[in-house]
């Protein structure tokens, strides 16, 4: 086990709990408004951005988070208009920020540009400071005044788009607010999960909370819990094990998911979809 | 004196985004204030693009639409806020999780607008409109675990949660039993004479039209070819004419 002083481990345990907390809660809406796969490519858009940063000499994260909003920019449109499916989205995209990432992590400058590049692929226990924590508790405010003030709009797109455009909801509005604000918790994330793993942190807690509950509010209220469990056991078995952080934390809750899948009681009964028209 | 319609459609043509020919095409429509009317015609005749014409869902290319008395291109967000909405063809993922109070909940959302949170007075709408339907006991049932026809009186309950003047309903009894469309149909009477409310119905089916309905609109390949009382609408031969030919391709 690496030992270290607490002092030094505290701006990461913060930024764990903090990630776990943002980017499981966006993760309820981006698994239920169905756009994960946008989601994906935004979470390894920012890991291209992270990568281009580091190449010319800038703030990874400023980096970050532009690549990510230009790619909701972009994405957000084109697969409402064109009605993309998801696994074009991903299949191309995914293809093309991880060769741009590779691309740009080539050509940093310096002689630490191994240990650079290797950390924001995986994440690193020591890579945040202050700086982000306090981003981090920032956009977890932004978060909760969002759900808060548009909980009822938010309820109302998730059940259904087309009945919420019916009655008299700008439901575009409230889609690439989910977008964005996902966009900046992956960005933010970046650094201590790293970018190839940062979208489990979106994608697991929710898909494991969701194994539980019917009621969205418990839903809401668990899988933050679950990521920031997550995070903390994942951030232990780093410390244990000196295995990378952002790897630890997702297996950690990939072992939730499975473990919820196999004990879910909502899957003890054949479910599959159902069509009333 | 001219009389006041909720809804009023002179000569629209509605194209979809990307396509040529109009799927409806010269529709001249008028609803008076209280009517009960459904639409009827084989699949693919355009009702359903009607419907969403109505409330704004689409663009018409050309023409002019008022419903209560305002233009829709203008007026989409008021004219929804006022009016109930049904859809059809609706995917339910069973593990869906919702439950049906918060279901009916979101019918308030665009009644209320943005920044105003659901309130104790929204709650007894809510609670109302569970009543109204018969469904206050499956209140805190998850929304997927309901039948065709208890899904539908919850989204009846929705549509009235909102406090509409016009009810759309598309194909409210498609897909369901005989038992819960004639349980369906005895609420949307029960609606239509207690609350008032003006109804627009769109069906596929003949056999099922309400008896508070008074007015069929016949439509067949984007155009109202019928629009007459329901007795005499029913009696002629070229309603089934329209239905034979077309379930006979």
């Amino acid at each position: 086990m690496i030992e270290l002083p607490l002092m030094i481990l505290i701006p990461s345990i913060l930024a764990a709990v903090l990630a776990g907390f943002t980017c499981s809660t966006m993760g309820t809406f981006v698994v239920r408004m169905n756009i994960s796969s946008i989601g994906y490519a935004m979470s390894h858009a920012a890991f291209a951005g992270a990568a281009f940063g580091l190449m010319i000499n800038m703030d990874p994260l400023i980096t970050a988070l532009i690549f990510a909003f230009i790619t909701a920019f972009i994405l957000g449109p084109i697969s409402e208009k064109a009605k993309l499916q998801s696994n074009i989205i991903i299949g191309f995209l995914f293809s093309i920020m991880i060769a741009l990432a590779f691309i740009f992590l080539n050509y940093i400058p310096g002689e630490a540009a191994t240990g650079t590049a290797l950390r924001i692929l995986w994440g690193s226990l020591f890579s945040v400071d202050y700086n982000e924590v306090l981003l981090l508790v920032f956009l977890s405010f932004i978060i909760l005044v969002f759900i808060i003030i548009f909980y009822k709009e938010l309820i109302s797109i998730m059940f259904n788009r087309k009945l919420a455009e019916a009655s008299g909801i700008n439901t575009k509005i409230f889609y690439f607010g989910v977008l964005f604000l996902t966009g900046f918790a992956v960005s933010i994330s970046l650094k201590l999960v790293g970018g190839l793993l940062v979208f489990a942190l979106i994608i697991n807690p929710t898909s494991t909370a969701y194994q539980f509950f019917y009621d969205f509010k418990k839903i809401l209220l668990f899988s933050p819990i679950i990521g920031i469990i997550g995070c903390m056991i994942g951030f232990y078995l780093s410390l244990l094990t000196d295995f990378p952080i952002g790897a630890s934390i997702v297996i950690v809750s990939a072992i939730f998911f499975a473990t919820a899948i196999i004990i879910s009681p909502k899957r003890k009964k054949g479910n599959g979809k159902k069509v009333i028209k | 004196m001219e009389k006041k319609f909720v809804i009023k459609l002179v000569n629209i043509d509605t194209i979809y985004e990307g396509e040529n020919l109009p799927v409806i095409m010269d529709i001249n429509l008028k609803v008076e204030q209280g009517e009960f009317i459904s639409i009827i015609g084989p699949n693919g005749a355009g009702k359903t693009t009607l419907l969403e014409t109505i409330n704004g869902l689409l663009d018409y290319a050309s023409g002019s639409g008022k419903v209560f008395g305002k233009e829709i291109r203008k007026n989409k967000n008021f004219i929804r806020r006022n009016t109930g909405y049904i859809v059809q063809n609706f995917e339910i993922d069973p593990l869906s999780p919702f439950l049906c109070k918060d279901i009916v909940m979101t019918g308030r959302t665009g009644r209320l607008g943005t920044f105003r949170m659901i309130g104790k007075k929204d709650w007894d709408k809510i609670w109302y409109s569970l009543g109204l339907v018969g469904m206050i006991d499956f209140a805190n049932r998850p929304i997927g675990k309901l039948s065709g026809g208890e899904f539908q009186k919850i989204l009846l309950a929705r549509a009235l949660a909102q406090q509409p003047s016009l009810l759309l309903l598309d194909e409210p009894f498609s897909n369901l039993d005989v038992s819960s469309k004639s349980q369906i149909e005895t609420l949307l009477n029960r609606l239509h004479e207690n609350l008032g409310l003006t109804i627009v119905m769109i069906s596929h089916d003949l056999s099922f039209v309400p008896s508070r309905c008074s007015r069929i609109v016949v439509m067949d390949k984007g155009k109202i070819v019928m629009d007459d009382s329901k007795d005499k609408i029913l009696k002629s031969n070229r309603i089934n004419k329209i239905f034979n030919h077309r379930c006979c391709r």
